[in-house]
C-alpha cells in the first residue's frame, strides 16, 4: 500500500513535469525525496509477488489449455501428399465403403452426388446401381403430389436425418457434422480426422467423462459425443484387404480428402505446368527488359566545365 | 534384433490368424522409446490416486507420453497399410 502510494506520486510527478527529457533523473530525485525508510523494500517485494503470481497463473492456464486444444496430431505420410502425387483411388473406393457402412447412419455428405464417384471410385454402372438402391423424394407430379423414386446418378448422397434438429435429437444434443468438407474444415484436417478416429483411448488418471460422452485426447476438450466406430473387421472389403482399424481409418480419410478436394489432381498438374511456363516467361521478360534498358543504362555523362 | 515392421505386418491372409491392428501393434513396439514420459505418467497416477479433491489429473503427462508414441508411430504406420 505504502509502496503503491509512492509509485503513484512518482507517476504524477512524471506526467506533470514540463519536459520528459530527463525522466530517469527526476524519478530518482523524487524517489530519494519522498521515499520513507522501508517502503522501497515493500514495493520491490510487491513487484516480485506480482511477477511470481503471473508466472504461476501462466502455468495453470497452460495445463488447462492442453486438454482444451486437444493433443496435437502427428503428420502421417499420405500417399497423395507430394507435389505431383495423385489420390490412391483404390483407397478412395474402400473409404467410400467404410463411409457407407459405418458413418452414413449419422453423418451426411450432402455436397457429393453419385455421379461424382464415377471414374474416381466406381464405374458408371456400379454408381448407377448404388444410386438405384436408395429412395428419393421427387415431384410434384402432374397431379401435384410428391412421390418417391429410385435414385439416379444426379442425386446427392442420402442424408440420415431430415434436418439438424432431428440429428441433434437422435444424438443427445450433438450434431454429427456433414463430412463433405471436413478435411478442409479442421486444422490439419487429414491427420486430425485419422488421429481422432483411431485415437480412442482410456482417459488419463483424474479425468472422468460423463455418461454419454467418450474420451478422445485429440478432440478439443477431450470429451466427444461420437463413440469409437472403427473396430477391426467392422467392414469386409471387396478387394480382400484386411479391414483393421488403421486401414479403415486411412481409407475413409482418403475418401474424405477426395470429397473435400476432388480437383486436387487437376490442380497439381495445372500448378506444375503453369509454374514452369511462368518461370520461363519470367526469364524471357527479364532478358527483354534488360535489353531495352541497356540503352539508358549504358549512357555516359560528360561534365563539361568551363574554367 | 526386434524388428517392428515384420511384427506388425498385416499381410497375413490366412483365415485362422486373427487380424492385428498395425497401429496398436506399433504403439506397443514404440513403448520402449518412450519410457521416460511413461514413467512420469505412472508416477503422476500414483500421486493422483490418493487425491480426494477431484481436481488433480495427469493430462499433461498423458499428452507427453502419447505425443512421444505418436511421433514414433507416425512415419512407420502407413508402410504397414495397403
Amino acid at each position: 500500500m505504502v509502496g503503491g502510494g509512492v509509485f503513484q506520486q512518482i507517476l504524477r510527478r512524471k506526467l506533470h513535469s514540463p519536459s520528459l527529457a530527463t525522466p530517469v533523473r527526476s524519478w530518482l530525485s523524487s524517489k530519494t525525496a519522498h521515499v520513507e525508510a522501508g517502503s522501497s523494500g515493500v514495493r520491490a517485494f510487491a513487484l516480485l509477488g506480482a511477477g511470481v503470481t503471473g508466472l504461476l497463473s501462466f502455468s495453470t492456464v497452460a495445463s488447462a489449455d492442453e486438454a482444451e486444444h486437444g493433443l496435437a496430431c502427428p503428420d502421417y505420410p499420405w500417399p497423395h501428399d507430394g507435389i505431383l502425387s495423385s489420390y490412391d483411388h483404390a483407397s478412395i473406393r474402400r473409404g467410400h465403403q467404410v463411409y457407407q457402412q459405418v458413418c452414413a447412419s449419422c453423418h451426411s455428405m450432402s455436397l457429393i452426388s453419385y455421379r461424382d464417384l464415377v471414374g474416381v471410385a466406381y464405374t458408371e454402372e456400379e454408381a448407377k446401381a448404388m444410386a438405384a438402391e436408395i429412395e428419393v423424394v421427387d415431384g410434384p407430379n402432374d397431379e401435384g403430389e410428391m412421390f418417391t423414386r429410385p435414385g439416379k446418378l444426379s442425386d446427392r448422397l442420402p442424408q440420415p436425418y431430415a434436418n439438424e434438429s432431428a440429428a441433434r435429437f437422435a444424438n443427445g444434443g450433438a450434431y454429427p457434422p456433414d463430412l463433405s468438407l471436413i478435411t478442409k474444415a479442421r486444422h490439419n484436417g487429414q491427420n486430425y480426422v485419422f488421429a481422432l478416429l483411431t485415437g480412442y483411448r482410456d482417459p488419463p488418471a483424474g479425468i472422468s467423462i460423463r455418461e454419454g460422452l467418450h474420451y478422445n485426447p485429440y478432440f478439443p476438450g477431450g470429451a466427444i459425443a461420437m463413440p469409437k466406430m472403427l473396430n477391426d473387421e467392422a467392414v469386409e472389403y471387396e478387394d480382400g484387404v484386411p479391414a483393421t482399424e488403421a486401414q479403415m481409418g486411412k481409407d475413409v480419410v482418403s475418401f474424405l480428402s477426395w470429397a473435400a478436394e476432388p480437383e486436387m489432381e487437376e490442380r497439381k498438374l495445372m500448378g506444375f505446368k503453369w509454374i514452369f511456363l511462368l518461370s520461363l516467361a519470367l526469364l524471357q521478360a527479364a532478358y527483354y527488359r534488360r535489353l531495352k534498358w541497356s540503352v539508358l543504362k549504358s549512357r555516359k555523362l560528360v561534365l563539361d566545365v568551363v574554367n | 534384433m526386434f524388428h517392428p515392421t515384420i511384427w506388425c505386418d498385416s499381410d497375413d491372409y490366412r483365415a485362422d490368424v486373427e487380424v492385428v491392428d498395425p497401429k496398436k501393434c506399433l504403439e506397443e513396439s514404440c513403448k520402449p522409446k518412450c519410457v521416460k514420459p511413461l514413467l512420469e505418467y505412472q508416477a503422476c497416477v500414483k500421486r493422483v490416486q490418493g487425491d480426494e479433491s477431484g481436481h488433480k489429473h495427469c493430462t499433461g503427462q498423458y499428452f507427453d507420453y502419447w505425443q512421444c508414441v505418436d511421433k514414433c508411430v507416425g512415419p512407420k504406420l502407413f508402410a504397414e497399410l495397403k
